[in-house]
């Protein structure tokens, strides 16, 4: 299988408001994609499709072959996700929280809890691994979900807006630990800031209105419209206003 | 892993949740009051002292008194528990960590019910262990009708826990879900099972009604006991096993509704 992610015709309506309108793309095994778009370009709503917690108006998707609307389950197995800005269970600690995911990934015993240790240590969540999250702040709720997103080591990434509510040092280390990922796994990154689109990604997918506006490389994107990625951007998204 | 291990892991730590919260206790603090204060209200107010002559004091009346005032208290368990349980994954964005993991929603559904039943039924529990203590305290007997009547209890609490599940799968807020389940159980229920008595139709179908068997088991004649008697000369006295099965379907209907509303539902 050398596409990790296959988007089919994607549309989805709000209410009569197409917020998807169409989108086709593939992401190959070990490809690093960034979906860049304006607020409201309709990133978002591709991701949670590609998760199974949105029903498309139309078309399909695929993770590693596995058609989403139908295997839900099997097709999410084979992924770590973060979506919007997550919210945990209050009561629990995050080692409590890790070790809940973990079992319902099939991860278990001393792997787990090994795994976990190693999670918590990479987002530099060791000082509250046994405090409550009712506790953390927001910034620390975004390390802990991108520790649950990386605990089952699954072989694909889809992350929207990792760096979200995060203070300078904390998105560098995010996206050190991206970079990190990125060289083993496929990553599909919803983002607005193309920093950190150009620190994690090789390719970007440009949507805005719900539609994809260009699809390339970063480099070849450079090269085509003689400007930085920012250039790109601003000259499509303008255009499509 | 079966759907089954799944299902034992999400009970587990939605049991841990459960446990962990405030309200756990303050329910248990909650049910010991109201129970103490029913019981200071019978003795302290000669409620046999005051009811018809053919009715004298027995542990099967305090016990039908106790259990019988105290019947809001697995309406509360239930609400208090279920009322958040499914629509608090949407209103708190937990969903965004839940939701994303290889277990179907009905087992996410069925672990989160067998979670609150057990917290309810502990709750539940608890009130009928605090009147037997008072029962062989003040009477030193213990009326066999008292398993008879937990276990109605029980089971009446489940069939509030499908209505709270039903609204908690369909509102957005848990809030929401909690007043509509205490204002179906207790307002609308209420108002349609009185106007069917006044019509002279037998409301065993009723869910309040079916829960009057929680009292209706000790077999003291309900309308000569508290003046309970229906117009047309019905006597308010349930079945128990109507009534069991009644609450049953009050379960099983709502719930198999919240199971699919609940897949359904997508994190907007």
């Amino acid at each position: 299988m050398r596409e990790s992610i296959v988007i089919e015709g994607l549309s989805r309506y709000y209410n009569g408001f197409l917020a998807l309108d169409n989108l086709s793309l593939k992401v190959r095994k070990n490809e690093d994609v960034a979906l860049l778009g304006p607020n409201g370009a309709g990133k978002t709503t591709a991701l949670k499709i590609l998760c199974g917690l949105l029903r498309p108006s139309s078309g399909t998707a695929y993770i590693n072959g596995v058609n989403v609307m139908e295997e839900r389950e099997r097709a999410i197995s084979m992924v770590g996700t973060m979506l919007e800005t997550p919210e945990f269970y209050p009561f629990l600690t995050p080692v409590e929280t890790l070790s809940y995911l973990g079992r319902l990934r099939g991860m278990s015993g001393q792997g787990l809890k090994s795994r976990i240790e190693e999670v918590i240590k990479l987002v530099r969540l060791e000082e509250w691994a046994k405090v409550k999250i009712g506790k953390f702040s927001r910034g620390m709720k975004q390390r802990l979900a991108l520790a649950q997103t990386l605990l089952h080591d699954p072989p694909i990434l889809i992350l929207d807006e990792p760096a979200l509510g995060l203070d300078p040092r904390g998105m560098m280390e995010v996206r050190e630990i991206l970079k990190k990922a990125k060289k083993e796994k496929t990553v599909f990154l919803a983002s607005h800031l193309i920093t950190e689109v150009i620190q994690v990604c090789d390719k970007v997918a440009l949507i805005d209105h719900g539609h994809l506006l260009v699809y390339d490389s970063i480099p070849r994107l450079k090269r085509k419209y003689r400007t930085s990625l920012e250039g790109v951007y601003l000259k499509l998204t303008e255009a499509a206003i | 892993m079966s759907e089954f291990e799944k299902l034992k892991i999400v009970t587990k730590y939605e049991l841990l949740k459960q446990f962990r919260r405030k309200r756990f206790y303050g329910a248990l603090v909650l049910t010991l009051l109201a129970v103490i204060l029913i019981i200071a209200l019978y003795k302290g107010l000669d409620i046999p002292g005051k009811l018809p002559a053919l009715i004298t004091d027995s542990p099967k009346l305090f016990a039908l008194f106790v259990t019988s005032a105290g019947a809001t208290i697995p309406i509360f368990a239930a609400v208090f528990f279920a009322g958040d349980s499914i629509a608090s994954e949407f209103e708190h964005k937990t969903g965004y960590i839940l939701f994303p993991n290889p277990v179907k929603r009905s087992t996410l559904v069925v672990g989160k019910y067998i979670a609150c039943l057990t917290v309810t039924s502990l709750i539940v529990i608890f009130a009928y262990v605090a009147t037997v203590i008072a029962l062989v305290g003040i009477y030193q007997q213990l009326p066999i009708e008292v398993f008879g009547s937990l276990a109605l209890a029980l089971v009446y609490a489940n069939s509030v826990l499908g209505i709270a599940f039903l609204y908690s799968s369909a509102l957005k807020g848990s809030m929401g879900a909690t007043i509509a389940t205490l204002l179906t159980i207790m307002l609308v229920f209420s108002v349609i099972e009185v106007s069917l008595i006044f019509a002279n139709i037998d409301p065993w179908f009723m869910h309040g009604y079916a829960g009057d068997s929680i009292a209706s088991v000790y077999g003291v004649p309900f309308a000569a006991a508290f003046g309970g008697g229906m117009p047309g000369g019905m006597e308010r006295n349930p079945d128990p096993t109507t009534s069991f099965f009644v609450m049953l379907g009050y379960f099983i209907i709502p719930f198999i509704l919240s199971i699919w509303l609940a897949k359904r539902r997508e994190m907007l």
